[in-house]
């Protein structure tokens, strides 16, 4: 597939299974704490590892929790 | 778009979690000092963020910047007060608690977008491929068949469909202030965009020009 082949499939991405942004919302901690534990969230949230490559808004925030969680995850009681 | 499966994923219950749970209920000895001390790490999250989308926030100042995080935070953690017991283990309680300032630090910068630059004209009507879509004069005929249809099939959407696809994917107009200029929100904006491509894709393949051999079997 040639460059510009490749952009045109990413540019018109449409997969069958696509969650949506409200189930993605729901579970978006879940799904985050599954990649911080090395394990792949696609295998218990298909529909979410899908919308998440085709939604810029679903992909920022779950890309802001996942960091958040990485650099303030240990926060104890105190 | 069809709604994720009932997957619960796995429950955490950690000590941690708990602790956090049973202090921030109001009336625990120690409610005061658990909100404060979740309410501090919330406003840190937020100036992350924001940090991470600056380039969304043009040219807000110092004193505009800390505000827009202590409003985050405090909203997520009235949020997280209201929700708490629905906090069902499923992650950690932090990052749990966390969701909720990202959604917010999300939701502000696009309403601070949409007041400072909301989208032109030119970023919502259709009028040609992006130069990088451009048919080019060394493109083998195929290519230029093929983007020449695309063309055809994007004025053949209906208008909010052609509306959402210029903006977002062809203009990078963020999906969130594209949704406050249409009046609706995050998830209808993407269930246009999403038919929007599935019909151009679609489109594409009925007049020969599948991009993957998926959509040619289809």
């Amino acid at each position: 597939m040639t460059d510009r082949r490749h952009r045109l499939d990413e540019l018109l991405r449409a997969k069958e299974g696509d969650a949506g942004c409200n189930a993605g919302e729901e579970i978006l901690d879940a799904y985050v704490e599954l990649e911080l534990a090395g394990e792949d969230p696609a295998r218990v949230f298909p529909g979410t590892a899908i919308h998440l490559q085709s939604c810029p808004g679903c992909k920022a925030d779950h890309d802001g929790l996942l960091e958040a969680a990485r650099r303030f995850g240990d926060l104890d009681l105190g | 778009v069809s709604a994720e499966p009932g997957q619960t994923g796995r429950e955490m219950h950690d000590a941690e979690s708990k602790g956090w749970v049973e202090q921030l209920r109001s009336g625990h000895p120690r409610h005061e000092q658990a909100v404060a001390r979740l309410h501090g790490v919330l406003v840190r999250v937020a100036i992350h963020e924001l940090s991470r989308r600056r380039w969304q926030l043009a040219s807000i100042a110092g004193p505009e910047f800390d505000d827009l995080a202590q409003q985050a935070a405090d909203d997520a953690l009235m949020n997280v007060l209201r929700k708490l017991e629905e906090f069902r283990g499923l992650s950690r309680f932090t990052t749990w608690a966390y969701k909720f300032v990202i959604f917010e630090v999300s939701s502000k910068v696009a309403r601070h977008a949409w007041r400072r630059q909301p989208p032109s004209s030119e970023e919502l009507d259709w009028h040609e491929l992006p130069d990088w879509l451009a048919p080019r004069p060394g493109d083998q005929l195929e290519q230029r068949e093929q983007l020449e249809a695309l063309s055809a099939a994007i004025g053949e959407l209906t208008d909010r469909q052609r509306e959402v696809f210029v903006a977002i994917a062809l203009n990078d107009v963020p999906i969130d202030v594209l949704a406050l200029r249409l009046g609706s929100n995050r998830n209808a904006v993407y269930k246009n965009l999403f038919d929007a491509r599935r019909t151009l894709r679609s489109r594409l393949a009925a007049a020969g020009h599948a991009l993957i051999e998926e959509d040619a079997i289809a």
